[in-house]
């Protein structure tokens, strides 16, 4: 074995590091001295692995005091492990050097200081230390020593098998007074379920009674608890932290300076504490319904047979790899609600597919948002700043899972009705909008009517906000389907256990009323706040969205907007309002063409309503009438006024107000054209843009702003540019 | 909890879920879709029948004296419950109980001595806890057996001899629930929603907590609403041929500056004379369905009301109603009762266990 000996790295000539060591300033010289002459004969062989067979190989009963071999000897090896570390071989020589006593007990506080580990220290080493132990002649201090060394390189001892192995032996130390707090971090940092046992719990607990409330025994029945709650109770202070102390002091520094030394990554967690919880400090209040759970395993368990899997439960799972290595026998925590407290156990949930599982997580979330918003009449306002902070916990869950939780849905059938449409507002909405799709038989009495009153009576934010919502809530419908008709041809099949099916008319009954309720709420809401902008792009946002249905998510349905919200994007004051407004009539244009292509092609494509190519001909017709043609009030259109009417107006040439030259939104960028265009002319006469080569000019600079939709627009429905008196292009039905 | 009453009048119907074929995400359906889950769970109607029944039969005097014991008949007639409704027990074994007694009472000495671990098998304990069921206490095949909990205790300077005494006691029932909404749970549920304790030394949120920790339910207050103390007056003066009432007394308070309490008391004779007068022809004969119906419960307390305006000028129909009790029993809208009398109990369980299964959340 001496043979194979070998250092980490070769002994460094400088001397400084011998300084640092706090020896006896005599000692020191005479290190110095001795060091000094190893140095001179460094070329000739390793002096360090001479030192180490010297220690390998000493006999027995080998006096100490004045015995300059071994100081000699020591002192090279101090230098290497101050310097770079010790092998793994060399930790073996010098610790069974030490524990063994060979040459008395003095030398060894000494020899376990320099225990500096260079990459791992092998299990047999610690494993024969801890043996040495029940020879019961080291002294305490120095038992100590040796326990502290073992929990500072805990994590570089290469296995742990062994030391498993004689957890009783180690066990058996907790019964030594000035030991036990570190042979109980030990124990902390080796137990397994299946070394928890009665007469250990039984033990810890009479050493509880003899010692009073310790930290380090507290910490070890509670991870005895967490493996075996039916074995122990515990209940531990919220105050208390569950940590052990970190006493390991003399080593830590020098392992740093090593490691950093050496360049390497050997990670020493030494702080290898209790699961601690997170440092939340739990404000004391009278409702603790909203309070998530703390993570804790079953204590009535169902007897397992031995042949069954083994079930981990998830309270010991620590991360995201030992999760997956475990995660087909991973046991539920004993309350389902702790799941959302933490973010490696919300990974699980959702691969959860026990139904009790998720009615428990049901059950407990619907009663707290119940007692929470809906039963406790007074206070609910009082706790608003909790309740906002776990809703906000809810709708980050739910996003996680791209889902909503049953209970949070039934819940919000029930809150909708008695809200106020204030508290707690972005927090509602967002669960809102996660609601999964509704048949269409609930979905006015569940949703439209509550929704309603809170939409005539709130303010033009709430508005904006509610529109919102609902766009959200229609996208994850069609998100929901597009994936799933992906997944097998007839998307949307009856279950065996629901009383009514779904099917894909159904879906698109849904998706079809709630277009015409956003629909109805655009029309009156845009009336109720005089066409607020702010309100009217929220429901093109909307509008964004469902006419691409077909196209996009792959559903066959398309729904125009109202007159209601059309006309008054049509006439709106601001240009990005109308340019959104061409964009989406653009998409119809598409969305449409290609539904009737497909009509043709295949058998079972939609059909499409005569009413709906007449409706959207109608407003292509009106657009481009109003837009370009300048004839705004054509008999047999969506506007008309009488003749009377519009002359009593005094407008001039009423006919050509809302054309792209003299439309409000556009006529600033008219008035810039014409000043460009013509930069001398005093008098501005707008219609002269309308001549044949100043119209398409200004068109270029119209498209040139950015008005993309309004360019799409013209090139998809205006076939050629001919001056005036050009037609829209209509499609036939 | 008027509003909560009109919430769970409007929760919805019927349930329908969406669901998709595919069989690898089935599962989702049971967070998808609270309708759908409900659905799928069974509960088509369920959601929707919980709400109070708007009939129900007329007490009979029950023969519960012979099939109970003694004792627990005696504890559970003699003490004022508050009340609380629980939701469904996941993994609860009636044939536990001896276990659920050792853990409980481990549990409550580890939390009174914060931060000391506690031997679950050891018997050393200074509170002593026992499970027992109430056997036979049923109306419906889908009940539960009731479950009653004591804790009894040492005190601390005691003689060696001295017996324990009772300090808590507290028990879960479940009389002739939803059949509906308990067939709907899967079979690792016990749903035993009202759960009885009485209020001593904080032991209450101490068993709370503990069931919480090993059943994963929520324990939430239940308040006995308006309706159902009015439900109580007319299910009890009914009694009144069979066993005196002796008085029906009310706690009204009216919403003035000052408050205004007023306790109304009507002697038992009158107060069946007017029951008698509102009780609907057909259903007044002595045939097996003797029903009552909330129109007559009304009725009943429209003429109250109407003889108390004739003598004070004070319409009641402004206040609310707080408090009732007669000789079978007492209420309070704060969710506390007391039975007097067990031969009338199960039928106010009756009227309890469907206030409680109301407040389920799902």
């Amino acid at each position: 074995m001496a043979a194979q000996l070998n250092l980490s790295g070769p002994p460094d000539s400088g001397l400084s590091s011998l300084t640092d060591q706090s020896m006896s300033s005599q000692t020191s010289n005479r290190s110095l001295r001795v060091a000094e002459k190893e140095r001179r004969k460094n070329e000739a062989e390793d002096p360090s692995v001479l030192a180490l067979q010297y220690f390998y190989n000493v006999e027995a009963g080998t006096p100490v005091s004045g015995n300059d071999e071994v100081e000699r000897n020591l002192v090279l090896v101090e230098q290497v492990a101050y310097r770079n570390g010790l092998s793994p071989e060399a930790i073996s020589i010098m610790l069974e050097f030490a524990m063994s006593l060979r040459m008395g007990h003095s030398l060894c506080p000494r020899v376990l200081k320099c225990l500096i580990p260079v990459t791992v220290v092998p299990q047999e080493a610690v494993v024969r230390g801890v043996s040495w132990l029940g020879v019961g002649k080291i002294p305490v201090s120095t038992q100590v020593l040796f326990i502290k060394w073992v929990l500072t390189v805990f994590d570089m001892i290469d296995a742990k098998d062994q030391l498993r192995a004689i957890y009783g032996f180690i066990f058996s130390f907790v019964s030594e007074e000035n030991l036990c707090p570190f042979i109980c971090h030990l124990l902390y940092l080796l137990t397994s379920k299946q070394i928890v046992q009665v007469f250990r719990v039984r033990k810890l607990l009479e050493l509880q009674s003899k010692l009073g409330r310790q930290p380090f025994l507290l910490n070890l029945l509670s991870l005895y608890k967490v493996f075996c709650p039916e074995l122990v109770t515990l209940s531990i202070p919220s105050r208390s932290k569950s940590v052990f102390k970190n006493h390991n002091m003399p080593w830590k520094s020098a392992l740093f300076a090593v490691q950093k030394r050496n360049g390497s990554q050997v990670a020493s967690s030494i702080s290898l504490a209790s699961a601690s919880k997170d440092g939340t400090n739990r404000r004391k209040r009278k409702h603790r319904h909203l309070e998530i759970p703390v993570l804790s395993s079953v204590v009535n368990k169902e007897p397992q047979t031995e042949t069954s899997r083994r079930l981990v439960p998830l309270v010991q799972i620590q991360s995201v790899a030992e999760l997956l290595e475990n995660m087909d026998h991973i046991e539920l925590p004993a309350q389902m609600g702790s799941l959302l407290g933490s973010s490696l156990a919300l990974q699980y949930l959702d691969c959860v597919q026990d139904e009790s599982a998720l009615l428990r997580l049901n059950f407990w979330l619907g009663y707290a948002l119940h007692e929470e918003l809906l039963f406790c009449g007074d206070g609910a306002s009082q706790n608003s700043e909790e309740s906002l902070q776990f809703l906000d916990k809810l709708l980050s869950t739910q996003h996680f899972l791209q889902e909503g939780f049953s209970s949070s849905e039934a819940f919000l059938y029930k809150f909708l009705n008695v809200w106020d449409g204030s508290l707690l507002r972005p927090q509602i909405l967002g669960l809102l909008s996660n609601i999964p799709v509704i048949p269409s038989s609930q979905i006015g009495r569940l949703l439209f009517e509550p929704l309603m009153q809170l939409f005539f009576t709130s303010s033009v934010f709430f508005k904006c906000g509610l529109i919102e919502c609902l766009n959200n809530m229609l996208l994850k419908w069609l998100i929901w389907h597009s994936v799933y008709a992906l997944e097998d041809d007839l998307d949307i099949s009856l279950n065996s256990h629901t009383s009514i099916n779904m099917t894909l008319s159904g879906f698109k009954d849904s998706v079809m009323g709630l277009v015409d309720f956003v629909g109805r709420l655009g029309s009156i809401g845009l009336q109720l706040e005089g066409c607020h902008s702010l309100l009217l792009s929220f429901i093109l946002d909307f509008y964004t969205m469902v006419c691409d249905m077909f196209l996009k998510y792959g559903l066959p349905l398309v729904v125009l907007p109202p007159p209601g919200v059309f006309y008054p994007a049509l006439f709106a004051t601001d240009p990005v309002s109308v340019d959104r407004l061409a964009f989406i009539m653009y998409r119809y244009k598409v969305n449409l063409t290609s539904a009737k292509s497909q009509e043709k092609l295949t058998e079972q494509a939609f059909h499409i309503s005569r009413q709906t190519f007449r409706e959207f001909n109608n407003y292509t017709v009106y657009m481009v009438n109003c837009l370009w043609n300048s004839k705004m009030f054509q008999p047999g259109m969506g506007v008309q006024l009488g003749e009377e009417l519009l002359l009593k107006s005094n407008v001039p040439q009423y006919w050509t107000s809302f054309d792209l030259v003299h439309h409000p939104a556009f006529m600033s960028y008219a008035i810039d054209f014409h000043q460009k265009c013509w930069p001398g002319k005093k008098d501005i006469d707008l219609d002269s843009i309308k001549h044949s080569k100043p119209w398409s000019w200004y068109l270029e600079y119209l498209f040139s702003q950015g008005y993309d939709g309004l360019e799409l627009f013209v090139q998809s429905n205006i076939r050629a540019r001919q001056g005036d008196g050009q037609q829209g292009d209509s499609l036939s039905t | 909890m008027e509003r909560h009453h009109n919430s769970a009048m409007r929760t919805p119907l019927n349930s329908v879920a969406v669901q998709r074929r595919s069989k690898t995400k089935s599962y989702r359906l049971s967070y998808r879709s609270g309708i759908g889950a409900a659905s799928r769970l069974g509960f088509t109607p369920g959601l929707t029948a919980r709400r109070l029944n708007t009939s129900r039969k007329a007490p009979k005097s029950n023969k519960i004296t012979e099939k109970v014991t003694k004792e627990q008949l005696a504890l559970l007639v003699k003490t004022e419950w508050k009340l609380s409704y629980v939701t469904p027990l996941y993994q609860f074994r009636h044939t536990q109980l001896k276990s659920y007694s050792r853990q409980l009472s481990a549990f409550i000495a580890a939390e009174k001595q914060q931060g000391l671990a506690v031997d679950v098998e050891g018997t050393q304990n200074h509170f002593r806890v026992s499970f027992s069921l109430v056997q036979e206490m049923t109306e419906s095949v889908d009940d539960a057996v009731t479950v009653l909990i004591q804790i009894h205790s040492k005190p601390l300077i005691a003689r060696q001899d001295e017996p324990q005494r009772p300090v808590w006691s507290g028990w879960l029932t479940c009389i002739n629930g939803n059949p509906e909404y308990l067939r709907s749970l899967p079979k690792d549920f016990i749903c035993l929603p009202l759960f009885c304790s009485s209020e001593a030394g904080g032991l209450t949120s101490l068993v709370k907590s503990w069931f919480q920790q090993s059943f994963d339910c929520c324990f939430g207050p239940l308040e006995i609403s308006h309706t159902s103390l009015q439900w109580l007056m007319a299910l009890w003066t009914n009694c009144q041929p069979e066993s005196s009432i002796r008085q029906l007394k009310m706690i009204w308070t009216l919403p003035v500056e000052p408050q205004l309490q007023v306790t109304y008391t009507v002697d038992a004779e009158d107060a069946w004379q007017l029951w008698s007068s509102v009780r609907k022809e057909n259903t007044a004969g002595e045939g097996e369905e003797n029903s009552i119906d909330i129109e007559e419960v009304m009725s009943f307390m429209q003429g109250l009301k109407g003889h108390f305006f004739r003598h004070f000028r004070l319409d009641l129909s402004a206040g609310r109603l707080n408090e009732v009790s007669t000789a079978l029993g007492s209420a309070k809208h704060s969710g506390r009762i007391k039975f007097s009398n067990s031969k009338y109990m199960i039928t106010t369980l009756m009227l309890l266990t469907e206030c409680a299964l109301l407040k389920m959340p799902i």
